[in-house]
């Protein structure tokens, strides 16, 4: 008896193992989509309109956030700045930091953002910080997430407190809609980004592979992540709509090392091109191993935003492939807020920070705060020492954005709040002993 | 004490090769060995009698090492060894037969021979014990790939004294030799042990049936709640109505025990 | 005795023989045949479409399925089995530590991680000093032996500091230690050397390129050669040298063993030594196929050889290679050949499941492993 319970007990205990290894991925977008409709909105106290308002947009139905004299206006960093994305979230929070110094003082008072926050690039993390938020009623707004699994748990807390939310980085299609009038399933309003919906980007390369390379069947791999699973979903049904053949749509888990089962299950289907828009490592392992599987010798390599880090582009197995991700020749374009180009806020960057930033959002950031920043500054007045912020009145300036000038082009705010430039490149990556060339060389612009 | 010096008249000059001085131990809490005096002159066959928890497996462990005493003095061949390991004393000669054997069951029969002479280098000899070891016992010369746990009860108990020989002993103790045995299996091993004595082994035996102990032995002393309480010759102790009233008579309390002990004081 | 008089006697020997059969029983032999029956038929399936795609019985399980080539297939085989040996070099470990403590040292994982770093960060400095290409068989030696030194006293410290202190403490609480070791190991190497991922400089083509014998990469070749030479030395040493008869006597009975003068501590010690030396191997055979380490490079390939190891029969050092090749073999082919003719989507992101349901089936049906000895309770007394 007692054995056959010990028996019992290990394949319990293997099957949690199991079950621990089915789950692990995609289990972040569904607990966390439920959890925040726990939090109430704390309930912000009813101003009446009153006779000597100065003019201003709004109409108090989400309340009002109040500044003292000698305090300042409260938004938020929540950004990935630490582990393995770090280079992603820290040069996004300096980009917050920077367009706060040079846009300056808001009807005189002055703009705090606290301690720069950490999603830690999960739900979990995008959670715990969105909580710590929303307990500060003085917060208006915050920039982030840098990572869409964060943004899936965190946007619903903080715009059911009132405040609003610009990612500069969430590229993910559920958080705003599917480009057809549909909202994603994780949209919530007072969510906006100024990153681009990655419908455009998986469209994009598929238009790159049908058109440019002329390849009629291709795969795509992602990591159950939503932004990696988001975006081979966008590139195959793009792909399907130009008339391609998607021969394989996969996953990974993102600690898998041996890609030759996953790879000889793509090899199946017979494709000549195989997208994984995933992140290293797994990324390093599917670009080394794919031409010694039986079926993949002559399979063209494609990847995104999430692989075009120095790191993987020095791999000698990475050479020849293609890599979409938003277009960042900025040129002259000028942020009409602060007047700033991006070779001022790069030139700025590194005298500050001793060195570029690593990945391409900052400018994104950028141009979210100082949106975020007019928006505040078109929704409050000065009521006496106090500076009244309307919260909806933030919502209905960025609501209202059409054609306003950003580092990262012109921006205008679709009813999803998709506010991105929506420009993307693919480049072709022929050395990795000359990285610098390959991030130049664009062979495809879209739109 | 006289009967004892005077069973032991001709060796009281020769320094003990085994002996313990005013041995206490204890388990935790429990005082196991009480001021135990013994001493094991070489060729000698004597035996430790007791009833279960008298204390018998603690003195082996002590005089092995695997118990510290806390306090009084183990000393073999005219070295305190309190403070050495088991190891140490296995190379100096003192080896033991466990009770139930407990070989190494998942090993063959070569391999738990090989095991008993671990601590010596001189290969030649260990082969020619390897030898004598098949003369002593032909049956597991036959056996010596077999795995030991797949021998019968009788075969397991020749491994197990081969083994101990292994180690070249100079005393070889003896747990409970007769335990788990069957009745004929018993009687052939006290012969047995009687055997290795007389081609000179010296045996140290601690056992429950002192009928078949006393009757290969030479002396015997008998341990009553870690307290020696008789301390003689094999013959006197047989016939000692002591040894019948605290021991053989299943050890009804320590009011007999006692007794005895002040009638052998 | 049966049937009329059971109820007489219902004490009788017969009772006690013929057990009567409880709800865990049903359960367990309900799960047993369903297990084997969706194996079965995922197999058949896969073979029905072998033979023909359009089998009506294949088309019935997935009308979708493609089928695999020959050459896939032997691609999956030989990725697995190469898999699978650093799976059973690091099993090896987790069984030599069962078996003489009996405790699973669930740090074993982080040794072979360790092994894993210490070969990136040695490779890495021959290659700067250009050896790494001009001399790349000497270079490989060179950090097979650094990697396995560091990871070897790796285990022996942590031998020395955490588990000797609790010698004689419930198994429960060494178990739990190692749990903390891990992390500990983890956490070293994220202060030590970041958080970031880490590459092998690149190898030579040969070791890249397939070899014309069955068409397998150089690397796939080393690992599978390495890993079968290693296993054959350590079987070797605990088989045949005498250190290796103690080791297997201290495992079986330390009493005893310490009686024949065997130094029980340094054993152990030995032991760790050993499993360490093996998970380092393991990990220099992972850096040149995989070419990457991360400070959690340790913990999947970890748990899986503990998985090895239960599969094998845990103490059993032949059942542990055998259970790391057949867990590595199961979880790079078993998608592929049961999963997907079942028409299971997505079946690539299975192959931990089919790792771990490999560990349930076994011991569904051979609660012991596939080598372990079922001795009776009394015996290790």
């Amino acid at each position: 008896m007692k054995r056959k319970l010990l028996t019992l007990l290990a394949a319990l205990f293997a099957l949690t193992l199991f079950a621990a290894a089915c789950g692990d991925n995609g289990d972040d977008a569904t607990d966390t989509a439920t959890a925040p409709a726990a939090t109430e909105a704390p309930e912000e106290e009813m101003d009446e309109p009153e006779e000597e308002m100065m003019d201003h947009l709004g109409d108090g139905s989400l309340g009002v956030a109040e500044v003292d004299e000698g305090e300042e206006i409260q938004i938020r960093s929540l950004n990935a700045i630490t582990g393995d994305v770090a280079f992603l979230g820290l040069p996004n929070q300096r980009g917050v930091e920077l367009a706060i110094e040079h846009f300056g003082p808001i009807h005189g008072f002055g703009v705090d953002i606290g301690t720069g926050l950490d999603d830690l690039c999960s739900a979990d993390g995008g959670q715990a910080a969105a909580q710590a938020i929303v307990a500060d009623d003085s917060v208006v707004g915050v920039i982030g997430t840098s990572c869409s699994g964060a943004a899936v748990a965190a946007a619903p807390l903080i715009t059911n407190a009132g405040m609003v939310m610009i990612s500069p980085s969430n590229t993910s299609p559920a958080l705003t809609s599917d480009l057809a009038g549909t909202a994603g399933e994780n949209y919530s309003v007072g969510y906006y980004r100024t990153a681009h919906n990655d419908l455009y980007q998986g469209a994009a390369m598929a238009e790159f592979v049908y058109e440019d390379l002329g390849l009629t069947n291709a795969a795509a791999i992602h990591d159950g992540d939503p932004y990696t699973q988001g975006l081979a979903q966008a590139f195959a049904d793009a792909y399907e709509e130009l008339g391609g053949t998607v021969t394989g749509f996969t996953g990974v888990n993102k600690e898998d090392t041996d890609m030759v089962p996953v790879l000889t299950e793509i090899a199946a289907g017979g494709p000549d091109a195989l997208f994984f828009p995933i992140f290293q490592p797994a990324g390093d392992h599917i670009a080394a191993q794919a031409s010694g599987v039986a079926g993949l010798e002559n399979v063209v390599l494609l990847a995104a935003d999430g692989l075009l880090t120095d790191g993987f582009l020095e791999l000698s197995q990475t050479a020849g492939m293609y890599f979409s991700g938003p277009d960042v020749r900025f040129g002259d374009n000028t942020n009409e807020s602060t007047g700033r180009t991006a070779d001022d806020f790069l030139s700025e960057y590194e005298t500050l920070y001793g060195g570029a930033p690593e990945a391409a959002f900052w400018a994104h950031s950028y141009d979210a705060t100082t949106l975020l920043l007019e928006a505040v500054e078109a929704a409050s007045y000065v009521d006496g020492d106090t500076l009244v912020i309307d919260r909806q009145g933030v919502r209905d300036y960025l609501n209202g954005v059409s054609d306003y000038s950003g580092l990262i082009g012109s921006i205008s705010c679709d009813e999803f709040g998709d506010c991105g430039a929506q420009r993307i490149t693919v480049i072709h990556h022929e050395d990795p002993n000359d990285i610098a060339t390959s991030k130049a060389n664009v062979v495809f612009e879209y739109p | 004490m006289s009967s004892a010096d005077s069973g032991t008249a001709s060796s009281a000059e020769r320094v003990p090769l085994l002996e313990m001085r005013k041995v206490n131990a204890h388990y935790g809490a429990v005082h196991a060995l009480r001021d135990v005096d013994l001493s094991i002159y070489e060729g000698e066959l004597v035996c430790l009698l007791g009833g279960n928890a008298s204390g018998k497996s603690t003195t082996l462990k002590t005089l092995l090492g695997m118990l510290k005493p806390t306090s009084g003095e183990v000393v073999l061949d005219g070295e305190v060894v309190n403070d050495r390991p088991t190891s140490y004393r296995v190379a100096r000669g003192i080896t033991m037969v466990p009770e139930n054997r407990r070989l190494f069951k998942r090993l063959t029969v070569r391999e738990n021979l090989q095991l008993g002479a671990y601590l010596r280098k001189d290969s030649d000899a260990i082969a020619a014990d390897m030898e004598r070891v098949y003369e002593l016992f032909p049956r597991v010369k036959e056996r010596l790939a077999q795995k030991a746990g797949t021998l019968s009860g009788g075969e397991q108990q020749m491994v197990a004294i081969g083994r101990a020989l292994m180690s070249q002993p100079r005393v070889l103790l003896m747990d409970e030799p007769s335990m788990g045995l069957a009745p004929a299996l018993v009687q052939q091993n006290f012969e047995l042990i009687s055997q290795i004595h007389e081609a000179g082994m010296t045996v140290f035996m601690v056992e429950q049936n002192a009928n078949m102990a006393l009757g290969i032995a030479d002396r015997g002393w008998v341990l009553q709640t870690g307290r020696v309480v008789l301390d003689d010759t094999a013959e006197a102790l047989l016939a000692n109505p002591a040894l019948r009233t605290s021991y053989l008579g299943g050890g009804k309390g320590n009011d007999e025990g006692e007794t005895a002990a002040d009638d052998a004081g | 005795m049966n049937g009329s008089d059971v109820g007489a006697s219902r004490v009788a020997p017969t009772g006690r023989r013929r057990r009567r059969r409880t709800r865990v029983d049903w359960f367990l032999t309900a799960l047993r045949v369903s297990m084997i029956a969706l194996v079965a038929v995922g197999l058949l399936a896969f073979i029905a479409q072998e033979i023909n795609p359009d089998n009506p019985f294949a088309r019935w399980a997935n009308p979708d399925a493609t089928g695999l080539t020959g050459a896939q297939f032997r691609g999956l085989v030989i990725s697995g089995i190469a898999q699978g040996s650093m799976y059973g070099l690091i099993a090896l470990g987790y069984s030599m530590v069962y078996g003489v403590l009996g405790f699973i040292n669930f740090a074993h994982g982080e040794v072979f991680m360790v092994g894993a770093m210490t070969g990136m960060i040695t490779s890495n400095k021959l290659a700067d000093a250009g050896l790494w290409e001009s001399n790349f068989i000497g270079s490989l030696v060179f950090i097979v032996v650094v990697s396995i030194i560091v990871s070897s006293l790796t285990a022996v410290v942590m031998e020395r500091v955490a588990y000797r202190p609790l010698r004689g403490a419930p198994r429960l609480i060494p178990l739990i230690t190692s749990i903390g070791v891990s992390f500990f190991l983890q956490n070293a190497s994220v202060v030590l050397l970041g958080p970031a991922s880490k590459s092998y400089p690149d190898v030579p083509d040969w070791v890249k390129a397939k070899h014309t014998f069955l068409q397998i990469e150089g690397a796939k070749i080393l690992v599978i050669v390495v890993a079968a030479l290693s296993m054959a030395a350590l079987w070797y040493y605990v088989d045949r040298t005498k250190t290796g008869k103690a080791m297997r006597a201290v495992a079986e009975d330390a009493e005893i063993a310490s009686l024949m003068g065997i130094d029980v501590n340094r054993t152990i010690v030995k032991v760790f030594a050993v499993g360490g030396a093996m998970a380092g191997m393991a990990g220099i055979l992972w850096g040149i196929l995989f070419r990457s380490v991360i400070h959690t490079t340790g913990f999947l390939p970890g748990i899986k050889a503990f998985s090895a190891a239960v599969v094998g029969g845990i103490g059993h050092l032949g059942g542990a290679m055998a259970g790391g090749l057949s867990i590595g073999v199961a979880e790079s082919v078993g998608p592929l050949l049961i999963l997907e003719p079942l028409g299971v989507s997505g079946v690539s992101q299975l192959r931990d499941a089919v790792a771990f349901s490999m560990l349930i089936i076994v011991l569904l049906v051979r609660p012991a492993g596939l080598f372990g000895e079922r001795l009776p309770a009394e015996d290790r007394a």
